[in-house]
């Protein structure tokens, strides 16, 4: 039979280093999200503000702001990649 | 031009997209197909045998009701405490039964007779993949209020105000539309491809074995049916891979949910 409980490391609480720390101990899985998360706030800004920017393109026929928005997106989603995973 | 065109009409088709679409079991025109047969088979399997297993409960269980319960424990143990902590035991009846449906359904892909992953259609994933986002969505709003839930979600503290117009709708849109649509998107392309790759192995090995014949056809097709047995192999590891990941990553979003997020 498997254990009740997970096992778990008493006494080497590992620091705070994410933003989602479960509310009890969780043993390394949140780590796994990791990439994935990253990934899709990347892709995330790309697509909301070059979405954004090719809208407003639309209403001004100009293919401009879809660029501007892009890079605006990129942008911020990298910064919130950063925000959210990179701060050791 | 035309000679090409003709080689392939005769030749050698290649699998495709087109391989994923079956025609109705029953004739033509009637609409219940193999991939719908997969599931009610599928949905049976899994429900009989943790109906059994659990049947007549003993103190000293028997090796089917010790089957049942080192499969529900493993989702229990390595998933949901794992990935949610204590208050993942209420979750797990979900989990269990989201890892076995699509373990059975990936699993269907190479099992003899059946051969098709009815989750590389992607109507189950996506369906599957909303479940766990109406759920983990569900459960942080309960948790912490409608209000509270989207400014943790989009409002991270430590950011200065005017950030926020440019980080807030990307983090919405990352938490509400992306986390499903890669759900189903990983789970729906691994199977599809797996299920292409084995296509193409075993049918081409098939047509340079016995319609195209010589030594170097034999040979090459030899060496290509050989492959599709391990890849065989490769694809059950791939397929119960990607059933526990789907699991896992349901299970961390409902723990990101429950947690505190600031």
């Amino acid at each position: 039979m498997p254990p009740e409980t997970p096992a778990e490391t008493p006494g080497q609480a590992p620091p705070p280093r994410h933003r989602q720390v479960g509310p009890t101990d969780r043993t390394g899985r949140a780590h796994e999200q990791d990439a994935w998360g990253a990934f899709g706030l990347v892709i995330s800004g790309v697509c909301v503000w070059g979405g954004v920017g090719a809208l407003v393109g639309a209403a001004l026929d100009s293919r401009l702001p879809v660029m501007i928005g892009l890079l605006l997106g990129m942008s911020a989603g990298l910064y919130l990649v950063w925000f959210r995973y990179g701060r050791a | 031009m035309d000679h090409v065109l003709a080689v392939t009409e005769d030749g050698f088709q290649s699998p495709g997209p087109r391989d994923f679409e079956y025609p109705g079991l029953f004739g033509e025109g009637t609409f219940f197909t193999k991939p719908m047969l997969i599931i009610v088979l599928g949905s049976l399997l899994v429900a009989v045998f943790f109906y059994l297993a659990s049947r007549r409960a003993a103190r000293v269980p028997g090796k089917l009701q010790f089957a049942g319960e080192s499969a529900y424990g493993f989702v229990r143990n390595s998933i949901a405490l794992d990935a949610i902590g204590k208050e993942g035991m209420r979750y797990v009846p979900y989990l269990a039964t989201l890892f076995f449906f699509i373990a059975v359904l990936n699993i269907s892909g190479i099992v003899p007779l059946l051969q098709f992953p009815a989750t590389s259609r992607i109507a189950i994933p996506l369906f599957l993949a909303v479940i766990s986002c109406v759920i983990f969505n569900y459960i942080g709003i309960k948790r912490m209020g409608a209000g509270g839930y989207f400014k943790a979600m989009m409002f991270p503290a430590g950011i200065p105000w005017p950030v926020y117009i440019l980080l807030a709708p990307i983090e919405f849109f990352s938490t509400i539309i992306v986390r499903p649509v890669t759900l189903c998107l990983r789970l729906t392309f691994n199977m599809f491809a797996g299920h292409l790759v084995l296509l193409l192995f075993i049918l081409g090995g098939e047509y340079l074995v016995f319609d195209k014949g010589g030594v170097v056809g034999i040979l090459a097709g030899s060496v290509s049916l050989f492959g599709s047995l391990i890849l065989t192999f490769f694809e059950g590891f791939v397929q119960l891979l990607q059933a526990y990941v789907f699991t896992l990553l349901s299970a961390l979003y409902i723990g990101g949910a429950l947690a505190d997020e600031h």
